[in-house]
């Protein structure tokens, strides 16, 4: 595991702790490819709102813990400032809000709804002429929902090449309505499709390199509580659950032994 | 007042990089014109009405003041939640313009019809909304609308009255005012039936195009008078209870789906919105006052 991901991972771990909230397994599952995104995307930690930055879109609002702790990793705020996790008077909720948040492009929470305004920004880079990118990360739960493919085939019809979606296909809807074979869809649906191990940091950022004249789909095989054996054998249990104390320490260290 | 959305669009485009048209495969032939001008500022999209809305909120998340338009009841019901996060929640601003109003699909069923729209988007957090009853407004009120830091709600109807009203955003219009104890309240292109059904009656009579923000001051120049909302939808309603303690009814839809065809005229006849059945109630509610008011 990169020492960037493992300091993120660390770092949701003990603002769960100390906050008492957190979906801890859906925000470890998506660390290397947030990580990748944003050591990829142009941006500037002191220039939030800079006119010619790529966009990210966090669809699956709920794995915010993951995303903040993210951004505080590439200088948005301090770690420390996500302490207040959930909080009455906190900026960081547990699901993101753009108006409090910098680096936050828009407010999620309910599914299926980050990836059509993600799909807006990019048409919005398009008729504007500029090269800037879009990204956006939804969920393979999320994607349950119609309207992800309704934005799915309006990014295509619309050929948004400047458009990256990245999935992250972590099992969670294997006891309800599975996906099946993402891959498949995606690339039914007219998209230029990866399939990759999502949590190989290199391979993600490599993928997000390839110039591509469709839009592009990362299928990022991951696993929920990647990096914590306690976590990931049992993803039920803790899926919207904070450690205690003495939990906390054990997560840390299963975490810093190494991956699993 | 399609036709009169799509010319007024038109000819702001002519001068505003900033708009785009989102259709819904709904007045496409209508905005041929608009898209051979502009071709990479239309889109023709599809008939996902949830990825327009959260579309037209990406668009106006990076400076673009975008117009999303199709058929009432699909972009308003069944999107409620893309309008309430994606452009309210999120500040995003951005048009969203419908056609069909109440019934003007009638011989379509119930499934076109479109009796909450104007309550739903009122009671959202930042929304504006315009119930537009006439050309003049929809062209006023899109010049002076379309660029607002809010989403803005314009519903149209296929048909408006020609009264003249002012066409001042958030102004209310006294149309009649003859000191009387009984104050008619409307709302949109029903302004025609209710103009015909109070003309000669002693009775107030008060128009809206904006339900949010209601002009309450208008509407505290009538406190002290009984008021009748006559209105084919819900919105306008609630949106005068704002004002508190009123006394007030409502003539208007019946709590049921009016499951019959024809025409808007032929539904409206049916529950009491014709011009007849309206100066029928406000007559009725007449006659209770002078018998309340007769000594015992």
């Amino acid at each position: 595991m990169d020492d960037i991901c493992r300091k993120i991972r660390s770092e949701i771990l003990n603002i769960s702790n100390k906050s008492g909230h957190g979906h801890i397994p859906t925000s470890f599952s998506i660390v290397e490819m947030l990580t990748a995104v944003y050591q990829t995307m142009r941006h500037d930690p002191s220039r939030p709102d800079m006119p010619e930055r790529d966009l990210f879109v966090l669809s699956k609002g709920h794995a915010s813990l993951g995303f903040y702790c993210t951004l505080a990793a590439h200088g948005y705020f301090s770690f420390e400032d996500v302490y207040a996790f959930g909080a009455f008077d906190s900026r960081f909720g547990c699901h993101p809000d753009r108006t409090k948040v910098p680096g936050v492009e828009a407010s999620t929470g309910s599914l299926g709804h980050g990836i059509g305004i993600a799909v807006g920004m990019a048409l919005a880079a398009k008729i504007a002429g500029t090269k800037r990118k879009v990204y956006t990360l939804i969920g393979d739960g999320e994607s349950n929902e119609g309207s992800v493919w309704e934005a799915v085939m309006v990014a295509v019809n619309t050929k948004l090449d400047n458009l990256t979606v990245l999935y992250d296909n972590n099992q969670s809807q294997g006891r309800c309505l599975p996906i099946g074979n993402p891959a498949e869809r995606f690339a039914a649906f007219g998209c230029d499709v990866s399939e990759l191990h999502g949590h190989d940091l290199p391979a993600i950022k490599q993928a997000l390199a390839k110039p591509t004249d469709r839009v592009r789909v990362l299928v990022c095989n991951t696993v929920k509580g990647y990096g914590c054996e306690t976590l990931s054998e049992n993803v039920y249990e803790w899926h919207r659950r904070a450690p205690k104390p003495d939990e906390l320490n054990k997560l840390q260290e299963e975490l810093h032994a190494g991956a699993i | 007042m399609r036709a009169q959305f799509k010319n007024t669009v038109s000819e702001l485009a002519a001068q505003d990089d900033s708009i785009v048209i989102v259709l819904g495969d709904i007045s496409v032939y209508m905005f041929k014109d608009f898209w051979e001008k502009h071709p990479n500022r239309f889109y023709n999209m599809g008939i996902c009405e949830n990825t327009l809305v959260s579309v037209t909120a990406g668009l106006s998340s990076q400076g673009f003041n975008p117009f999303v338009h199709t058929i009432c009841p699909f972009l308003t019901d069944r999107s409620l939640e893309q309008i309430k996060l994606d452009m309210c929640y999120n500040n995003f601003a951005g048009n969203i313009v419908t056609c069909g109003a109440t019934f003007d699909y009638a011989w379509d069923g119930a499934t076109h019809h479109a009796y909450t729209d104007l309550a739903s988007l009122r009671m959202l957090p930042n929304m504006e909304v315009l119930h537009l009853g006439s050309k003049r407004e929809v062209d006023a009120l899109i010049r002076s609308q379309y660029r607002s830091p809010r989403p803005t709600y314009y519903r149209l109807s296929d048909h408006p009255h020609t009264i003249e009203t002012n066409t001042e955003f958030g102004k209310g219009t006294v149309l009649k005012n003859e000191g009387a104890p009984l104050t008619v309240m409307t709302a949109g292109p029903i302004l025609t039936s209710v103009m015909e059904a109070c003309r000669d009656l002693p009775v107030n009579l008060v128009y809206f195009h904006t339900l949010k923000p209601i002009d309450k001051a208008l509407i505290e120049q009538f406190r002290d008078t009984e008021i009748l909302v006559v209105h084919d939808a819900y919105g306008l309603y609630e949106a005068i209870s704002e004002v508190p303690a009123l006394r007030m009814r409502y003539h208007g839809l019946p709590d049921a789906f009016c499951g019959w065809y024809g025409t808007v005229h032929d539904i409206r006849k049916r529950i009491g919105l014709d011009p007849a059945s309206i100066r029928s109630a406000v007559q009725t509610l007449l006659a209770d006052r002078s018998q309340a008011a007769r000594p015992r």
